[in-house]
């Protein structure tokens, strides 16, 4: 056994240096803050810093925060710790190539990923996708809605201090992730939908397994409803914590759950349908605060709502070809292109510009993620440090699309 | 786990030496140490430590059905000074990479690495072309054990865990746990060298095949040639294109409207065109606009107050680099009523640095300030009065700016070869 002097003998010295980087004087604030210093002599500010490897974070996010006793003062986040250039390395790889990169943006969307692309290629070249195809990429996302809902389900109990709810998430989502498996071979990073319809048919079990997990569901989203959302810690502490004014919400382009639990009705399989979302009825969850509370309610009623739309679609399930091109490679005509899907975090804007040749000239992926997170700071401020943990929770951040 | 070198253990193994010279002491000692070392591979407590894709993978392996408490590893923990334990689970770049080495040196030894997912084997998907990405955990703290797998599945984890078991098993004081170097190794295009190689043994392969097949002939000339096998075609139907149905304000209007207030705006791509001829390109078309540059704050501003346009939503704000110029385009949306614009201005670039100026639109709308910082930290397009305009994702001493068309810096890339 070794100890730590013989490593440093062995190896290198340690790096301890790097901590001088993060010491200020009396009169600096931090990158990012903004706020004067407090007029109030009784207060006692100082800095935290949470993350980047922190179990709250949900990956990598590094938030500094500015706290006055345990009240949040001011949140600045610093983003980038997993940064990986997707944009960068879409300008040299083809259209179809880049779906796979898709997929790693946001990991728990990543056939939403794949279906904004995919639309954004079928919208420059006018191509087609026979009805089954349109079926199949209805039903595969909002299996998907319903698995990263769970997961966060089980990783907001887990930020309370529940880790119960970890374990019955995870329950079903691995029911949704072995069909995944079994369409295509991946459970997260999945590179399933192609430019008209996707790379391969469904096996033949795919619809009675659906059907198999729409039997169980409602009852288990009443289980969950009753074990962590009546919980008295649970509304304590997400009631009136952390409240999104819908102007604010608006003017930051924070989408998805976090916009709708502010009560703003947009949610774009309904006010801009695409693929065929628009023959299907399905209500869109609003919240009426705009409070965590909301939040957590609408991504609930939401997994109630992908329930029935995956209802309807399985009854209809139509036969016939699942897509109308051969696996080949594309060249998009000169211009740009812009399709948006709802993911389970929010819009997702795939935005391509095209020189005409085999590879986009620019990619830039609008992510849910990086309009969401900006509230953080509008929301945090003048909760206790606890709370900031629950509200980033309720944001439903996936770190690796915020940074691409 | 993780014996100091407090008096006790020292006592401890100077215990063990002198049992080790009595009689028969030696099969004692290794007794001893054969229960120490179960104890230790069946209680590892690994760091929370998860950074993408693969972390959560790691999750499911945790959860109910793979149940990783069955191997003793269900205690993570959330510092490292708690940890004897790492599982990379996910992609590590430059800015993280620090933050790395300082957990790995801050663990009490004997400490262990798992690489999990190809990312933290070697880059992974981003091998080629990344700019940030580090190409291998190895590079920055010794790996124990590799898990190939883009994500691997928690069975795979669960192997990995076990051959760790089985090395930390075989520790003892005759082979005891050392602090290993770090892998230094210049990156380079493995995949041309490999391809290369590919070729020559396919060949290699072939020729033997046909002299097979050849003796396989000669051998059984009597027997009849044996029937093709036919490949059902597929067929790929002729679908038309969807097209969405047209939503709120029509291009048709919009244009109109925003001429009227602006008289020299341009639509994008169709210069010259009238709003009747904007209608004829259908309603799937999102107006594109082009604003003169020094209108186009004042232009944003009018969209952003004009309350009969319904643009209440900032989707983006983004830049492309045209090499002699930048254009900075904005995207808007309508959630009232669901329409889109949107508009674009250039920034000329300064010929010498290749750096833009154009004034800032994030006083308009909240959320503009982070895509400015974004586009400033990936194009260096100064945004004017930009209240906090510093790099978003990457360190503040990156060189360059790394989404210029103008880009290069072999130091970091590695070109893909095909
Ligand atoms: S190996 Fe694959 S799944 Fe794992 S982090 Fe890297 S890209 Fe994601």
């Amino acid at each position: 056994m070794l100890t730590a002097a013989e490593t440093e003998k062995n190896g290198k010295k340690m790096i301890t240096e790097s901590l001088s980087e993060y010491s200020l004087d009396a009169n600096t604030l931090p990158e990012g803050f903004r706020l004067p210093p407090p007029e109030d002599e009784e207060a006692e500010e100082f800095f935290v810093n949470i993350g980047p490897q922190h179990p709250s974070t949900h990956g990598v996010l590094r938030v500094v925060v500015r706290l006055n006793g345990e009240t949040v003062v001011e949140v600045v986040p610093h983003l980038g710790y997993i940064h990986r250039s997707i944009e960068k390395m879409a300008e040299n790889q083809t259209y179809v190539q880049n779906i796979h990169l898709s997929d790693r943006l946001d990991y728990l969307s990543a056939f939403s990923n794949n279906l904004c692309l995919c639309m954004a290629v079928e919208q420059a070249l006018d191509i087609g996708v026979p009805e089954r195809g349109e079926y199949i990429r209805l039903i595969i996302c909002e299996l998907q809605r319903l698995q990263s809902h769970l997961l966060w389900w089980g990783v907001l109990g887990m930020d309370m201090g529940a880790f119960t709810t970890f374990f019955y998430g995870f329950r079903e989502r691995e029911l949704i992730n072995d069909l995944f498996e079994e369409l295509c071979g991946a459970r997260l990073t999945v590179n399933y939908f192609r430019p008209g319809g996707s790379s391969v048919d469904v096996p033949e079990t795919f619809i009675p397994r659906v059907k198999h997990l729409l039997n169980i569901m409602p009852k288990v989203l009443d289980e969950y409803s009753n074990l962590l959302n009546k919980n008295i810690i649970f509304l304590e502490r997400t009631k009136n914590i952390g409240i999104l004014s819908p102007e604010k919400a608006l003017s930051y382009g924070s989408t998805g759950a976090v916009l709708r639990g502010s009560g703003i009705n947009y949610d774009v399989r309904k006010n801009d349908p695409y693929s065929i979302y628009d023959q299907f009825d399905f209500d869109v969850p609003l919240g009426s605060v705009g409070d965590s509370y909301d939040r957590c309610q609408v991504r609930m009623e939401e997994m109630a709502q992908s329930l029935r739309i995956l209802e309807q679609a399985v009854a209809r399930f139509p036969s016939g070809p699942h897509r109308s091109q051969p696996q080949q490679n594309y060249k998009l005509p000169k211009g740009s292109y812009y399709s948006q899907v709802e993911t389970p975090r929010g819009l997702l804007g795939v935005y391509i510009v095209s020189d005409g040749g085999a590879k986009p000239y620019r990619l830039k992926y609008r992510s849910p993620n990086f309009s969401n997170l900006n509230v953080l700071n509008e929301l945090a401020a003048g909760h206790k440090v606890a709370d900031l943990i629950t509200i980033m929770s309720t944001l439903d951040l996936v770190i690796p699309d915020i940074d691409r | 786990m993780g014996i100091s070198s407090s008096g006790a253990s020292v006592l401890v193994r100077q215990a063990g030496e002198l049992i080790e010279q009595a009689p028969g002491g030696i099969k004692l000692v290794d007794a001893v140490e054969l229960v120490v070392a179960w104890g230790r591979a069946n209680s590892v407590w690994p760091l929370v430590y998860a950074t993408s894709c693969c972390a959560i993978e790691m999750m499911s392996t945790i959860a109910a059905k793979h149940d990783l408490a069955r191997f003793g590893y269900e205690v993570m923990r959330a510092s490292v000074r708690q940890a004897d334990m790492i599982i990379l689970a996910g992609t590590i770049n430059e800015k993280m990479a620090k933050n790395l080495v300082t957990l790995y040196e801050q663990m009490p030894a004997p400490k262990y690495i798992i690489a999990m997912g190809s990312c933290a084997i070697s880059g992974g998907p981003f091998y080629y072309d990344s700019y940030y990405v580090i190409k291998g955990g190895d590079r920055l703290v010794p790996v124990d054990v590799y898990i190939p797998g883009c994500p691997p599945r928690p069975e795979a984890l669960i192997q990995g865990i076990l051959q760790l078991q089985e090395k930390i098993k075989k520790e003892g004081r005759r082979n005891p746990w050392k602090v290993r170097e770090t892998l230094q190794v210049p990156f380079e295009d493995i995949f041309s060298k490999a391809q290369a190689e590919w070729a020559s043994r396919e060949k290699q392969r072939d020729e033997e095949s046909r002299e097979a097949r050849e003796q396989f002939k000669r051998e059984n000339a009597a027997s009849p040639a044996s029937k093709p096998v036919r490949v059902k075609k597929e067929e790929f139907p002729v679908v038309p294109s969807r097209k969405p149905a047209a939503q709120g304000i029509s291009n048709w209007t919009l244009l109109q409207m925003l001429q009227e207030k602006f008289p020299a705006i341009e639509v994008y791509s169709h210069p010259g065109i009238t709003p009747k001829q904007v209608a004829e390109l259908g309603p799937d078309y999102i107006l594109d606009l082009v604003v003169p540059s020094e209108q186009y704050r004042n232009f944003a501003e009018y969209v952003r107050n004009e309350q009969s346009l319904g643009l209440d939503m900032l989707i983006q704000l983004t830049c492309v680099d045209w090499k002699d110029s930048f254009d900075i385009v904005v995207q808007m949306l309508s959630c009232r009523d669901g329409h889109k614009l949107f508009f674009r201005s250039r920034a000329e670039k300064d010929p010498a640095t290749g750096d833009a100026e154009i004034a800032t639109i994030s006083d308009l709308y909240l959320g503009a300030e982070w895509h400015e910082r974004e586009v400033y930290d990936f194009f260096g397009v100064r945004f004017r009065n930009n209240a906090d305009l510093r790099r978003i994702f990457l360190e503040n001493d990156f060189p360059g700016y790394p989404l210029r068309k103008d880009y290069d810096d072999p130091t970091r890339v590695v070109k893909r070869p095909y």
